[in-house]
C-alpha cells in the first residue's frame, strides 16, 4: 500500500516545484477521495516533505471522521477567525497537518471568498505540498476558487465504481472549464493473484 | 516514475479531444473481442444460411451494337430511333423464339419477368441494347441472354431485308459482347460471409464501445489513460478487504 502511495507522490513533486497546491476531486461521491489525500499526505511525510490535508468538503466532511477526531475547529474557524489556517489543525504523524472542515454553516459561499485561497496558500509557506479534499467534481466546478485558485487538480476514479463515461465526461468538462488538470489516479484497483 | 502515456506529455491537456483515436477502438475491441468475434460469427452464419435458403439469381448480360444507316444528328435523334428499332424487333413471337432457344420451361411472363433489356445512346453517339437477363443457374442466364442477342440482330437484319421490300428501318445491328455465366456459387458465398464479417465487425465494436462507455470497471492505468486521455499519477489497489478483516 505505502510503496503505490510514494509512487503517486512521487509522480506528484515531479511536476514540479510550481505544484505546491493540488486539488483532489472525482466525479462521483465514494471515489475515496479522503484516504487518498491522507495516503498521499503520508506518503509525502514518509518522503521527508512537509505536507498539509485540508477538508474543503463542507457538503460532506469526512477527514475528521476518517481520523475519528472531532471537527471543533478547522477550515470555516479559520475563515471567520484571524489566525493562520495552520493553527487549526494538528499534525496526524510528524510532517502531514491535517485541517477538517471545522464546524459547517449553511453557507454555500464559503468557499468562494478570496480569503479561502488566501488562507490554504497561506499553508505553503510552511509546507511542500497542501492536499484539498474537495467536493466532488462538478460542486468544483461550480466554485471559480477550487478549479482555478490553486496549482492544479488531481482527479481520483475509483475502478469498480465510476462509470467510464463519467470519467471521459468529468475529464472533458474539467479541461474545458480551464482548470489546471494535473492527472487522474486510479483507486481501488483489485489485484490479480 | 511518472506513467509514460501517449498522452501524458507536456501540453497534453491541449490536445485535440473530440475526435476518436483508432488506438482507443483498437483498444477497446481487444478488451470486448468475444463480444466483437461473437457478433462476427453470428452475422456470419445468418449470412451463409440466408445464402443456402435462398434462391440464387445469377445476371448475365450480353450487349448488341445497332447502328443507323443515316446520319444521326444528336442524341434525342438517336434514342427516338433506338425506341422505333426496339418497338420494331421486340415482339411476342420474338421472344418465344428467345424462350425456344434459350431452353425456357417457364412461362413467357416469368421469362420476361427476369428479362431487361435496355436501349442505349453513350456520350458519345454509339447506340446499342444492353441485354439482361437473371436465372437460377449462371449457365441459363448466359443462354438466355445470347438467345435475346441473337435473335434480336437476326430479326434487325430481316427488318432491314424488308425495307428494301418497303419497310422503314435501316440499321445494322451484331452481337458487341456475348454474355458469359456470372460467378458460381462459392464465390457468392464468399462475399456473403465477408459482408457479414464486416457488419459483424462494425455491430460488435459498436457494442463494445457502448458497453465500455457504460462500464464501471477499469482494469489498469493504461485503461485509464486510453478512456481519458490523461496521464494517470497513480494506482492505488483496493485494501478494503484490509480495513474489514
Amino acid at each position: 500500500m505505502r510503496r503505490h502511495y510514494e509512487e503517486l507522490a512521487g509522480n506528484l513533486l515531479s511536476l514540479g516545484e510550481d505544484v505546491k497546491s493540488v486539488v483532489v476531486t472525482s466525479p462521483e461521491p465514494g471515489a475515496g477521495c479522503t484516504s487518498l489525500c491522507l495516503g498521499l499526505g503520508a506518503a509525502l511525510a514518509g518522503m521527508g516533505r512537509k505536507a498539509a490535508v485540508v477538508d474543503c468538503n463542507l457538503e460532506n466532511p469526512s477527514l475528521h471522521r476518517m481520523l475519528g477526531e472531532p471537527n471543533f475547529v478547522g477550515l470555516t474557524s479559520g475563515l471567520k477567525g484571524d489566525r493562520a489556517l495552520e493553527q487549526y489543525g494538528h499534525e496526524a504523524v510528524p510532517g502531514l497537518l491535517v485541517v477538517p472542515t471545522g464546524p459547517v454553516t449553511s453557507d454555500p459561499g464559503l468557499l468562494e471568498i478570496a480569503k479561502f485561497v488566501e488562507i490554504v496558500r497561506g499553508l505553503e509557506a510552511g509546507r511542500d505540498v497542501v492536499i484539498l479534499d474537495a467536493p466532488v467534481a462538478r460542486r468544483v466546478l461550480r466554485s471559480p476558487n477550487l478549479s482555478g485558485g490553486f496549482d492544479g487538480v488531481l482527479l481520483v476514479i475509483h475502478a469498480a465504481r465510476t462509470s467510464k463515461s463519467t470519467a471521459r465526461a468529468t475529464t472533458d468538462d474539467l479541461l474545458d472549464a480551464g482548470a489546471n488538470l494535473l492527472g487522474v489516479v486510479l483507486n481501488g484497483v483489485v489485484q490479480e493473484a | 516514475m511518472r506513467s509514460i502515456s501517449p498522452v501524458g506529455g507536456p501540453g497534453w491537456q491541449d490536445e485535440q479531444r473530440d475526435d476518436f483515436l483508432l488506438s482507443e477502438l483498437v483498444y477497446v475491441m481487444g478488451r470486448r473481442r468475444l463480444l466483437v468475434a461473437g457478433t462476427m460469427l453470428v452475422l456470419v452464419l445468418v449470412a451463409l444460411l440466408f445464402g443456402l435458403l435462398k434462391e440464387p439469381v445469377y445476371t448475365a448480360e450480353a450487349t448488341v451494337s445497332v447502328k443507323p444507316r443515316e446520319d444521326l444528328v444528336n442524341n434525342e435523334e438517336r434514342e427516338a430511333f433506338m425506341e422505333e428499332v426496339r418497338g420494331a424487333v421486340v415482339t411476342q413471337r420474338l421472344l418465344r423464339g428467345v424462350m425456344r432457344h434459350a431452353g425456357w420451361q417457364a412461362g413467357l411472363a416469368e421469362f420476361t419477368e427476369r428479362l431487361d433489356a435496355d436501349p442505349f445512346v453513350t456520350r458519345n453517339g454509339e447506340t446499342g441494347l444492353q441485354v439482361r437477363f437473371s436465372g437460377s443457374q449462371p449457365e441459363q442466364a448466359a443462354r438466355a441472354a445470347n438467345a435475346y442477342a441473337d435473335l434480336f440482330v437476326a430479326r434487325v437484319e430481316r427488318l432491314n431485308d424488308e425495307r428494301l421490300a418497303g419497310g422503314a428501318l435501316a440499321a445494322d445491328a451484331l452481337v458487341e459482347r456475348r454474355a458469359t455465366p456470372p460467378a458460381g456459387a462459392g464465390l457468392r458465398y464468399l462475399t456473403y460471409a465477408a459482408l457479414a464479417a464486416g457488419l459483424g465487425i462494425l455491430l460488435g465494436g459498436a457494442c463494445a464501445l457502448l458497453l465500455e462507455g457504460r462500464t464501471r470497471s477499469w482494469r489498469d492505468a493504461r485503461d485509464a489513460e486510453l478512456t481519458l486521455r490523461a496521464p494517470v499519477l497513480g494506482v492505488i489497489p483496493d485494501y478494503s478487504h484490509i480495513e474489514e478483516g
